[in-house]
């Protein structure tokens, strides 16, 4: 119990030291620190998908190219309040992730990987082609969510979209569904030799997921003020699965220090070219192969070493 | 009356027929053994019966209900547990967390607070008590199939489907387990279909016995009949 608190505490602790940080920092790189909570949404979400029920989808760049494209034709064609964009951005992505995750769940295994994949390449030919309605390669200009145009102001928002959806995933993986996450993910034929309604489980864990990286993509491409076919792209996917798999598949925290660190990272390096993206899914494989549990695993067994001793 | 029946079953794997026009009834509050030789279809039966499997023809009723086909889930609900012969655990799940999967399906109003002390009821049930907070992963192959028992009891069912739970015991352990299945039957009123290998425990156990082979049944009666029949000896020894 004292430990809950105190856990408690720390936590408050860091996210407003988190807070105040922007402050103290230039435009470049409260810029790069917002960059980065978005890849913590989509972190997040993918991982509640890939970490907690064992579905990889290579399509959540995609549903957040859904959540982006959506709000910003609604803002360009309609004329629709961006917040409320947002908010019809996450539930485009939430329909299409629940149609998706309807037809291609009950196969399970590696059809979803598959069909997400090609979801994905469709979405991006579609958005490529339609150029009276997406602008193509030359982006979609939009709003921003804002009248005034502030980094400071974009920090928060972003923040909060960050804290929204991991108070999501944390609700759900502590709930008796996230046991039944876990179940799916460890057996399915005994999870649902104990009445565990597999295919609803990984539809419902599919839908929040993308329903989140909706949420993600729209709030990105309000910040960016220009949407382009690189959201929903496969190059971001393999950023997004490279960051979660490094962090720590199937922890809390996993998927936000590889957010934090890749995205960081990837800006000093950024000088020699686009073959960051390359080196991390190289480093992804790796780690996947010899520490499946990303960073966090390594740390955790580094600290159940030491104990003993101490 | 039969709890369970089962009307022509037949079920084909490519060129092999697992099972041929299989009749069999599993009466309400008895423990009926299902025996036979190595893939003589005992297992495909039994995932038949429990979802696991589509059947190719035939049906299954259960409690007045046609359950054939449906979905393992749905069958579980309907009130049949069965374990696996190749224990199936949650591995990175705790044992306590494996029974409450059973738990929280049957009665999703209920949180961790509530369900914890259950579970932990169930485990101490088959003696796993200790080793609540222990990863499924570390148990060994006794103790797995031991957490199979809670899990399947966690559900609780009507009919309790064992599929070779005796297999790595001793003497000595084989008489407690059987006198812990039959004492659920004896307290919970539990309904008992089971495959075993070790047929001295059927023997002491079971009131009736279901001899499968080659996808057939071969015949049908109390243990005590069974084992002195000459089709039986045969199918067990090969002519």
């Amino acid at each position: 119990m004292v430990k809950a608190i105190d856990n408690r505490w720390w936590l408050a602790a860091a996210v407003a030291g988190f807070a105040a940080l922007p402050w103290g920092l230039g435009i470049y790189h409260q810029h790069v620190l917002i960059v980065s909570l978005f890849y913590v949404m989509m972190t997040a979400s993918w991982n509640l998908l890939a970490g907690y029920t064992g579905q990889v989808s290579f399509g959540h760049a995609a549903f957040a190219g859904i959540g982006a494209y959506a709000s910003g034709i609604l803002a360009t064609k309609v004329g629709l309040n961006p917040w409320l964009g947002v908010g019809a951005g996450t539930l485009a992505a939430a329909v299409f992730g629940f149609l998706l995750g309807v037809l291609c769940l009950k196969m399970g295994g590696i059809y979803l990987s598959l069909t997400t994949l090609g979801f994905s390449e469709i979405l991006h030919i579609i958005i490529n082609n339609e150029y009276e309605i997406t602008r193509g390669t030359m982006g979609l200009q939009v709003p921003g969510l804002i009248a005034e145009y502030s980094k400071l102001a974009y920090f928060y928002i972003f923040l909060a979209g960050a804290i929204i959806t991991l108070a999501v995933v944390h609700r759900l993986i502590h709930a008796n569904i996230g046991l039944n996450f876990r179940a799916v993910q460890n057996d399915e034929r005994a999870a649902a030799a104990l009445g565990v309604d597999v295919v609803r489980v990984r539809v419902l864990a599919f839908t929040v997921s993308s329903a989140l990286a909706g949420m993600a993509g729209a709030l990105y491409g309000h910040y960016l003020l220009l949407i382009t076919p690189q959201i929903p792209s496969l190059d971001q996917q393999f950023l997004v699965l490279s960051m979660t798999v490094i962090g720590g598949l199937g922890s809390f925290a996993g998927p936000v220090i590889g957010a934090f660190g890749l995205e960081i990272l990837s800006e000093y390096i950024r000088a020699y070219g686009e073959y960051h993206v390359l080196a991390f899914g190289l480093v992804a494989l790796i780690v996947a192969r010899f520490a499946p549990r990303g960073l966090v695993g390594v740390w955790k067994q580094f600290m159940d070493r030491r104990r003993p001793a101490a | 009356m039969a709890l369970l029946e089962g009307r022509r079953l037949s079920k084909r794997f490519g060129g092999v027929q697992a099972l041929t026009e299989v009749d069999f009834a599993v009466e309400a509050g008895a423990i009926v053994g299902l025996i036979g030789p190595n893939g003589a279809g005992k297992t495909t039966l039994f995932n038949i019966v429990a979802g696991a499997l589509p059947p190719g023809e035939g049906q299954v009723v259960f409690d007045g209900w046609p359950i054939t086909g449906k979905p393992a889930f749905r069958i579980c609900r309907r009130g049949i547990a069965r374990t696996f012969q190749v224990t199936r655990p949650f591995g990175e799940m705790t044992c306590l967390e494996n029974v409450a999967v059973a738990i929280v399906n049957r009665r999703p109003d209920l949180g961790r607070a509530a369900w914890g002390p259950m579970a932990m009821e169930y485990l101490e049930a088959v003696g796993l008590g200790a080793l609540a907070e222990t990863a499924a992963k570390h148990l060994n192959v006794i103790q797995k199939k031991r957490l199979e028992i809670a899990r399947a009891l966690a559900t609780e069912p009507k009919l309790l489907m064992l599929d070779e739970v005796l297999g790595g015991l001793n003497t000595q352990e084989i008489q407690e387990a059987v006198g812990f299945i039959r004492d659920l039957r004896d307290t919970r009123g539990l309904t008992v279909f089971w495959i075993e290998h070790v047929m001295g425990a059927i023997m002491q156990a079971a009131e009736k016995v279901i001899v499968l082979d080659q996808g057939r049944v071969l015949m049908v009666g109390t243990p005590k009949a069974v084992v002195a029949d000459e089709r039986v000896i045969s199918a067990y020894l090969g002519t």
